[in-house]
């Protein structure tokens, strides 16, 4: 449950970087944040922290869109690239556990998404 | 009508917490202490090794513990037992320490006394490994009582080990534990790290585990 920690981090930055839109806009309509396989985040608990923790702030009702990035590696015993599932961390070619990870601990918020409303 | 507009950040989430991270490498490093983050999953033996470990090495390296849980303070009761500072971080439920926490917690210890601090993270294997405290080194543990794919099925810590141990040995004859395959994972998943094999209740491996963790204070403090 490292979700609400991070959850934590997420609505800190968006807070302030939303702050920092000039002109300001109406409102925040969408969060998008990349997170890599190996960080191991639960999408339902990390929407519900969103949830949670940006309630009575101006990111409250936004939608947060998490964009999972796979666990892709290289092998350096046979120089296989490819994709690995969380739990086997062995190389798809040769079965060796020798791998550099290429993807996969990503965690970055990535765009916000707001309105501005337009003069009448 | 209102028009919607599209804001690139790529903001890193771990910022803050590599901030404290850094400034307490900055604190280690001022006070010439070495800083171990333990870190297994729950009863594999750390409170254990480290009631083992930290006598044998009384009269050569001055200690402190930092004990990490989510409630009680029992396991910093059995340490307060070896007359060293030990204090109790209480996450209140948080499956991990965080680098904040472990850096007001280092303040408190009497660091002008101190060549080692250890930390005894949450019991967990996923969370403790994500979140960097500024520590010299993680040290991954791992018991002959859990399975022996642990460091493929939680790659992360294994891979950023330091070194591993793998305790309870004295109990190999006793359960299906695959010593040879556990190793072979670990070389895999992280060739530089050395593996000891130890019994916290025999003594076995002891001064191999103890050689090398007395070496990696000396080059890192």
């Amino acid at each position: 449950m490292h979700e609400f920690a991070i959850g934590e981090a997420l609505v800190s930055a968006v807070l302030s970087e939303l702050a920092a839109v000039q002109p300001p806009p109406a409102r925040l309509t969408r969060v998008r944040v990349v997170v890599g396989a190996m960080r191991q985040v639960v999408p339902e608990y990390l929407e519900f922290a969103y949830e949670v923790l940006t309630q009575e702030t101006p990111a409250a009702g936004s939608a947060l869109e998490i964009r999972a990035l796979p666990i892709t590696v290289r092998c350096h015993a046979c120089h296989w690239e490819g994709t690995v599932e969380l739990g086997v961390f062995l190389c798809g070619a040769c079965g060796a556990a020798d791998l550099a990870p290429l993807t996969g601990m990503e965690l970055y918020l990535d765009q916000l998404e707001v309105e501005h409303d337009d003069p009448a | 009508m209102t028009t919607p507009r599209e804001i690139k950040v790529y903001r890193d989430l771990m910022g803050a917490n590599a901030e404290w991270a850094a400034k307490t490498r900055a604190l280690l490093a001022e006070r010439s202490i070495a800083m171990v983050n333990v870190i297994s999953a729950p009863g594999s033996g750390k409170t254990t090794l480290l009631e083992r470990m930290i006598p044998a090495l009384a009269g050569r390296l001055r200690f402190a513990v930092l004990e990490g849980d989510l409630e009680t303070t029992r396991d910093a009761e059995r340490l307060d037992a070896l007359d060293i500072p030990v204090y109790q971080l209480l996450t209140g439920g948080s499956c991990h320490l965080e680098a904040k926490l472990v850096h007001h917690a280092l303040l408190d210890l009497p660091l002008d006394d101190l060549e080692v601090v250890i930390v005894e993270n949450v019991g967990n294997l996923v969370c403790p490994a994500e979140f960097d405290i500024g520590e010299a080194g993680k040290l991954a543990i791992l018991s002959v009582t859990e399975g022996e794919d642990k460091p493929v099925k939680y790659p992360l810590l294994f891979h950023e080990a330091v070194a591993a141990v793998i305790t309870k040995i004295d109990l190999l004859p006793y359960v299906p534990f695959k010593l040879e395959e556990c190793r072979r994972y670990l070389a895999q998943t992280n060739p530089a790290a050395p593996v000891f094999e130890v019994s916290s209740l025999t003594g076995a491996g002891m001064d191999a585990w103890l050689t090398w963790f007395t070496a990696f204070v000396a080059a890192h403090r």
